[in-house]
């Protein structure tokens, strides 16, 4: 769906002659004018105005009714007026209609200040009322859910906030009851309004009816600051305003930034900063000591680093979290690398240096924009909701507003299904097979037996090519494959067939289209260019010799090959796939220096060095967009006086182990990474700015992409249309043993598929207004599963594989795949990782 | 010559079943005719018969179906049967005796306006009726009449009956097609009107019974023919609802043109017990009341405007001399505030507002300014909303205050005397503050 | 101001006369109600309410067929929720959270659209009723002969009897009859005060209500209709 073209055209307000595009609504042409028409109901993000306030009403030449201003388009020689006594009557009298119920409570009101009603009311209203009934009266203010609180007598009912949950967020859990003057905002049946976005309500309301539970009653208006930043809690890098008081965070807004949140945020972001100022954060330096970890001095925290990383002759390895920067993530791979001479040092990218030059590449990309204009999206391997919430909004405003194309593949069954035009599933664990299948069924090759080895049906996956290939017409059209990290598992198996449907598709330098990685950590993509991956430095240099990966690493600290493990913002037993491998090396290692917000179990027991973190809002420096967009991470607050940022830490073991980078400033770190980032040249922090830039848009960057002799070339051959030169290699999904063979009904084995909730987070875990939401372990079914092991919904069970079990509630769900079941990772306990799949066993939980 | 065109017959045992209708020339030439005229002549002899929408906005049925695009998208035909004007009650008793009729003229507009697939929305109430339509249209489809190739013509509709289920809002043309898709009744903005964007954003014909049922009637004489009843720019025959205090209340079919006074005092036998005519509503509750003076108007659609109302739906609510003017204005607006749909503001506060003042003018709590403000209250509805349904209260209610403004004050004054009196009363026996 | 009065347009609605309460033990909002109105918070112990899965909630058979006949009807399914909300309503008296949840899984949407869609309307109800609807239309045509008396008369005569639910109605469409009832869809009228025992007793005992007053039975009034017969 190509992008609208905006045409100006001409048209009078309150007698001047202004400019504006054709066919926008006159609240928003007015303003070109400096005309301002009050509105209430008009959100334009809310999609189609509803026109129910009637405060926007304008009088327009040759038509006799006034109109309202927010649902008609502006013409070419159109002549308004809004200054006139018949329009100023009208608007008094909506005022007046307005406050006809609406309590003056604003001295105790939350929203007082920062109120439209009152904005409104002071500018366009008559100043006085003539109703002398009394008001309606109710119990004031209610719960709507944990974290909202519903004031009925102040609502104006707007239709804003049910609009958002029917028509954006598509939960359409908040509702209108009843009708007439006796309409209000509810719930079904008291159920509490809790799902993802709900916390964008309270931004949509226009007066005090909607607010929030943490926020209720910590400042007024003059109270505060806003300061912009950028949200670190997952990919989606959603820019937000943190509201401070007294150096303290208090609430986070979005801060609206079309081409990457649309200017919404999910309940993580919005409520997740309470972890800024948690008690259990972690304050000030730490070392072991008899066994313990005890709070010492940065001197003495610091010496006790220089001394592990000193004594482990290089066997030494460096793993960087989601949520660490660029200047962060740079730094600590030249520590590891150049500095102490490993090359051990990574960043979770789970793919090679080859594979992520071939999906990085310039042309391939698309951009979140692109999610909502392509002809159709395929959403491969990922749940928007869970790995990056925001694009979950924006698929279903393009299927709902521009009529894209979704088509869904996935394991486990999506919460996008219902939107999708098609939706395929494939065995957990099998995307190289099904992204095999789907390549070939675009060049001829056979769909059937990789299909089959997928657990896909090779019907749906002809049709799935089918609708991909026809989006644009009788050609394919602008298509836009978002897919998830962990797709890309099994490295070449995955990425060549991936790139031969790109080229098929002709993805590459097409405009509007193109390849949308979506990693499993915040920062994955800066982190990769940043250089933090075993074989490649930054800009995705090569480097002598490739180090460890992730998994590599444990296993050689296992084995005792190292020595010392520097953990720059992550849990491994929580963050890694693997977490057997990890408990060994971290009970191995002689040294685990931490990074940390939080004292996690890991960090409890295995940390000897915890130097404590800077919370996002502290923290100064810059992150990359999944789309490639950098994006600058301002301080909103100062640090706790005990904490210090870690770059400051990190380039002072450097400097002390004898290496002088002339890191002074965190804007240092920037421009030295900048510099060594080809692709980045010329960028400095102020070109950024506050809405960020997309590198790869300018053609001497996009260039400057590394360019190995052979890699080009084989990228473009896998892209040829050609039918694929050899039989990829794909691991056959494993087949259940239990299904299809008619004696199985006694064995209990399923494919076992993992996801994570947008609530498995450790600073959701700290926030108090969030506690509720922290995800417990459940394990999802098929009702036809469920019924051969005798197991019922609510049930508590054990998953089980080769000897590790974790506890579930069994969660029947009527769309799950028979022969697959999914556990959620991230969670501090019975988390999936405890598992080895790729079977795995449940049984009903023995009573204790 | 006798007005019966709709009502001819009308009693007929088993009229409503598909033997009877056929035996009497049902689906037969008529059908076939209009079904072999071009679509663009079938809505031209529409046009030229004038026959005006009988559901109360009272527009061109012709006009309204030449506005329907070409073009090979979905469109659709909706009988509006929702009959929910206070009042109005013609559409149920067509619907009772002569579904078949109803079913014959949707085919005949379904064709005009290009529309494959039909529905009847019938208000929930009229559960009797809907159980009544949908034996016939079981019956049109087992005939070949609804579906394929209708009579063998390049043709197909099908129709549904959908059954509302209690809004009078749903009476409005967009509230309804909402309804229809399954959601809480609101009207919506127009533009963009139905007939561009309607059902499932669809173009989409609404039309009312009595209009629907009209058309094999004027294509059976012919448009011209049809035109010489009635009178200018008001063609044909309107059947009209006359309830209140009539001797005789009931559904006539008249030509139009008639004088009120005739309606009332011929045709229903005057007023019961005798008493003068106080006030009457010449086309449902929605329309500004007129008084004993207005008895000799035309009832037609222009000389109801002229003399500041409407014809609407056709129901004429008479009230009496005996019945205060106050009380019946409280009912008609509680009723608006009840059936406001509560999206739009000055609908939905400016009825509750209404309603409450109007109960302290009756309780004796309020003063001759108040009726200053209800006045300016319904002016500040009027025009001002987003359906007109806030209109149908304030036009009415304003008419009323304008009307009979001496007995509104009159009242207001009885009835703060009254609660006076009632106050001494209770102080002298120490009532007050004891419990409430 | 309490709710539920004329006064005040009240969530649960202000014309539920004479609506009578079961016995109790089912948990009760203030006001007696089972379902929460304006007044009430949420229950913070309850899940959110998002489309039902059929893995997990139980639809009688019938109702499911019934429902889905609906759904075929129409170019976009979600028509059918007005004719899927009444046939629930048939079989669980009201739309009782049961009976939401149990269209809303069949139909595919979340309990909240249709609860939204049901208290729109005056004939689905929100709250518990009896199983005999007796509407009385109290709008002008019939206030103007007696609505208001006859109301009363059948309120008083209903007594606490939970089986009905006697309501006052707008206009039923039906002023040539007035003073008129819908009782449980049949419209009969006019009636008189002294006919009203009658009728409740027909209901009681499962008898047609007033024969001879059914609209049904009712010829045209006017002159020039005739009758062929
Ligand atoms: C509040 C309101 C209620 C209405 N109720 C009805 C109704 O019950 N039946 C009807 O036919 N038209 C009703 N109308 C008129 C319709 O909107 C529409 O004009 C009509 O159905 C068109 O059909 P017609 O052109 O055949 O009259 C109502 C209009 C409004 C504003
Ligand atoms: S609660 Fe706020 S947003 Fe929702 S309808 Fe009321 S005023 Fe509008
Ligand atoms: S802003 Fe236009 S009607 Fe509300």
């Amino acid at each position: 769906m190509p992008r609208p073209e905006r045409k100006l055209i001409t048209f009078s307000i309150d007698g001047r002659e202004v400019e504006a595009p054709a066919n926008m609504m006159l609240v928003d042409a007015a303003k070109f004018g400096d005309v301002e028409i009050p509105v209430f109901c008009y959100e334009p993000k809310l999609g189609a105005p509803v026109g129910a306030c009637r405060m926007c009403l304008v009088d327009i030449e040759g038509i006799p009714k006034l109109q309202t201003g927010c649902s008609t388009p502006v013409k070419d020689g159109m002549v308004v007026h809004t200054q006139t006594r018949r329009v100023k009557d009208a608007q008094q009298s909506v005022v007046e209609f307005l406050l006809i119920n609406h309590p003056l409570d604003c001295p105790v009101c939350d929203k007082g200040g920062e109120c439209p009603l009152q904005d409104v009311s002071f500018g366009w209203g008559g100043g006085m009322t003539r109703f002398v009934e009394p008001k309606r009266h109710f119990k004031k203010p209610l719960e709507l859910s944990p974290l909202i609180a519903i004031d009925r007598e102040r609502c104006i009912l707007c239709y804003r906030c049910v609009r958002f949950s029917q028509e954006l967020s598509e939960d359409y859990q908040l509702v209108l009851h009843e009708r007439s003057a006796a309409t209000f905002v509810g719930t079904f049946d008291g159920h509490p309004y809790v799902a993802p976005f709900s916390g964008n309500i309270l931004e949509l309301c226009p007066v005090g009816a909607l607010t929030s539970m943490p926020y209720r009653f910590r400042a007024r208006p003059w109270d505060i600051e806003n300061a912009g930043s950028v949200c670190t809690l997952c990919p989606a890098q959603c820019n937000v305003a943190f509201t401070v008081r007294d150096d303290r965070v208090l609430r986070v807004l979005a801060r609206e930034n079309e081409e990457v949140d649309d200017g919404w945020l999910c309940d993580k972001g919005r409520f997740a900063y309470q972890s800024i100022h948690a008690e259990e954060r972690v304050v000030a330096p730490m070392v072991r000591e008899d066994g313990v970890l005890r709070e010492v001095t940065w001197e003495r925290a610091l010496e006790a680093a220089k001394a592990a990383l000193g004594g482990a002759q290089g066997r030494i390895a460096g793993l960087a979290g989601g949520e660490t920067t660029n200047e962060e993530g740079f730094l600590l791979q030249r520590l590891v690398r150049d500095v102490h001479g490993s090359p051990h040092v990574d960043s979770g990218a789970g793919l090679d240096r080859s594979g992520l030059l071939a999906l990085g590449d310039p042309g391939l990309q698309a951009t979140v924009a692109d999610l909502e204009f392509a002809h159709t999206v395929l959403v491969l391997g990922t749940e928007p909701v869970d790995d990056a919430p925001i694009l979950d909004l924006r698929l279903r405003k393009g299927v709902r507003r521009n009529r894209v194309k979704l088509a869904v593949a996935t394991s486990r069954p999506s919460s996008l299904d219902p939107n999708a035009t098609l939706a395929v599933r494939y065995a957990p664990g099998a995307e190289a097979a099904f992204v095999t299948a789907l390549s070939a069924a675009f060049y001829g090759g056979a769909v059937d037996e990789p299909a089959q080895a997928a657990g896909a049906d090779a019907g749906a996956v002809h049709e799935l090519a089918t609708l991909l290939r026809t989006s644009g017409g009788d050609q394919p059209g602008d298509v836009v494959v978002l897919y998830g990290q962990r797709v890309l598992a099994e490295g070449e198996a995955v990425t060549a067939p991936l790139l031969k449907l790109a080229g098929a598709l002709g993805l590459s330098g097409r405009p509007g289209a193109g390849l949308l990685g979506v990693p499993t950590a915040t920062n994955g993509r800066g982190l990769r260019e940043a250089g933090v991956l075993p074989d490649a430095g930054p800009g995705l240099t090569a480097v002598p010799s490739a180090g460890h990966g992730a998994t590599g690493i444990a296993e050689a600290t296992a084995a005792g090959e190292l020595s010392v493990l520097y953990l720059l913002h992550t849990d491994p037993l929580r963050d890694e796939p693997q977490r057997a491998v990890w408990e060994r090396a971290l009970e191995a290692a002689t040294h685990v220096i931490a990074h940390a917000g939080f004292l996690t179990e890991t960090i409890r027991e295995h940390a000897t060095v915890v130097f404590p973190a800077e919370s996002y809002a502290e923290k100064e420096g810059t992150l990359v967009h999944p789309d490639g967009r950098l994006q600058r991470l301002r301080p909103a607050i100062g640090r706790p006086a005990g904490v210090r940022a870690a770059w400051q830490v990190l380039d002072e073991l450097a400097r002390s182990a004898g290496a002088e980078h002339g890191v002074h400033t965190v804007h240092s770190a920037t421009q030295q990474l900048f510099a060594a980032v080809a692709f980045y040249a010329g960028l400095s922090v102020d070109a950024i700015g506050a809405k960020g830039v997309r590198w790869w848009e300018d053609d001497a960057r996009a260039a400057a992409w590394p360019q190995e002799s052979g890699l080009r070339a084989a990228i473009s051959d896998l892209v040829a249309k050609t039918p694929l030169s050899r039989t990829p290699d794909y691991e056959e999904a494993p087949t259940p043993s239990g299904l299809g063979a008619a004696d199985g009904a006694t064995n209990g084995a399923l494919r076992l598929g993992t996801y994570q909730s947008i609530w498995a987070a450790a600073e959701v875990e700290a926030s108090p207004a969030l506690k509720f939401l922290h995800p417990h372990q459940r394990v999802e079914l098929s009702p036809a599963d469920a019924a051969r092991l005798g197991i019922e919904h609510g049930e508590h069970v054990t998953v089980g594989s080769a000897g590790a079990t974790v506890e579930a509630v069994a969660h029947l769900r009527n769309e799950s795949p028979a022969g697959s079941a999914f556990l959620q990772s991230g969670i501090p306990e019975d988390a999936a990782n405890v598992l080895q799949g790729p079977l795995v066993e449940i049984r009903k939980a023995t009573p204790k | 010559m006798s007005s019966a065109i709709l009502f001819k017959d009308i009693d007929e045992p088993g009229l409503g079943t598909l033997a009877v209708y056929q035996r009497r020339g049902g689906y037969g030439d008529v059908l076939r005719k209009g079904l072999s005229m071009p679509r663009e002549a079938l809505v031209n002899e529409l046009v030229e018969s004038g026959l005006r929408g009988r559901g109360g906005a009272g527009f061109s049925m012709g006009k309204k179906a030449s506005f329907m695009p070409k073009g090979g998208m979905d469109k659709y035909l909706v009988c509006n049967a929702d009959e929910s004007e206070p009042g109005t009650f013609k559409d149920r008793e067509l619907m009772t005796k002569s579904p078949h009729m109803l079913i014959e003229g949707m085919i005949l507009a379904a064709y005009a306006a290009g529309a494959t697939k039909s529905f009847i929305y019938i208000r929930g109430e009229y559960a009797q009726q809907a159980d009544i339509l949908d034996a016939a249209v079981a019956e049109a489809y087992a005939d070949g009449l609804l579906g394929e190739n209708i009579l063998g013509f390049d043709f197909s509709l099908e129709l549904v009956v959908h059954r509302g289920a209690g809004a009078y809002i749903c009476g409005e043309e967009t509230g309804l097609l909402d309804s229809l898709e399954g959601k809480r009744g609101n009207p919506r903005l127009k533009p963009p009107f139905p007939a561009n964007q309607g059902l499932y954003q669809g173009p989409t014909l609404i039309n009312n019974v009595e209009t629907l049922m009209t058309i094999p009637h004027i294509l059976g004489m012919g448009a011209a023919k049809y035109a010489e009843i009635g009178v200018e720019n008001s063609t044909g025959t309107k059947l009209i609802s006359v309830s209140g205090h009539v001797k005789r209340p009931g559904n006539y079919e008249i030509e139009l043109g008639m004088s009120a006074r005739e309606i009332i005092y011929g045709l229903c036998g005057g007023i019961e017990g005798d008493h003068e005519v106080k006030l009457w509503f010449p086309g449902g509750s929605s329309s500004p009341v007129l008084t004993s003076d207005d008895l000799d108007l035309g009832y037609d659609f222009d000389s109801l405007a002229k003399a500041g109302s409407m014809l609407g739906s056709g129901a004429i609510i008479v009230v009496d001399d005996q019945t205060s003017v106050v009380e019946v204005c409280l009912k008609l607006a509680k009723f608006y505030r009840h059936e406001s749909c509560g999206k739009c503001t000055p609908c939905r506060e400016g009825t509750q507002w209404t309603v409450k003042m109007l109960e302290r003018m009756k309780s004796g709590t309020a003063t001759p300014m108040d009726l200053d403000i209800m006045a300016s209250v319904q002016e500040q509805i009027t025009g001002h909303c987003l359906c007109v349904l806030g209109d149908a209260m304030a036009m009415p209610v304003g008419s009323m205050i304008a009307k009979f403004r001496p007995e509104f004050e009159e009242y207001i004054e009885a009835a703060r005397e009254r609660a006076e009196r009632e106050l001494v009363a209770s102080l002298d026996a120490g009532l007050v503050g004891s419990a409430t | 101001m309490s709710h539920g009065t004329q006064e005040e347009p009240a969530p649960t609605g202000d014309l539920t006369l004479g609506q009578h309460v079961g016995s109790g033990e089912v948990p009760r909002y203030q006001g007696g109600s089972r379902t929460p109105g304006w007044d009430d918070a949420v229950d913070l112990t309850k899940d959110p309410a998002v489309i039902p899965d059929p893995a997990t909630v139980h639809v009688p058979e019938e109702l499911r067929a019934e429902i889905e006949a609906h759904m075929a009807k129409y170019p976009d399914e979600r028509s059918a929720a007005i004719p899927a909300l009444m046939a629930a309503q048939r079989r669980h008296v009201w739309c009782s959270p049961e009976a939401i949840e149990q269209v809303a899984c069949v139909m595919r949407l979340t309990p909240g659209y249709l609860v939204a869609v049901a208290s729109f309307y005056d004939m689905l109800e929100t709250s518990p009723v009896g199983r005999h609807r007796v509407y009385v239309c109290t709008n002008i045509s019939c206030s103007l002969r007696g609505a208001d008396a006859l109301l009363e008369r059948v309120v008083e005569e209903v007594g606490d009897d939970p089986d009905f639910n006697v309501r006052s109605f707008e206009c039923l469409g039906a002023c040539d009859i007035a003073p008129m009832a819908s009782v449980d869809d049949v419209y009969v009228g006019p009636v008189e005060l002294d006919d009203v025992p009658a009728l409740i007793g027909q209901v009681r005992s499962g008898a047609e209500v007033l024969p001879e007053k059914q609209i049904l039975r009712r010829k045209s009034v006017d002159p020039n209709a005739g009758s062929t017969s």
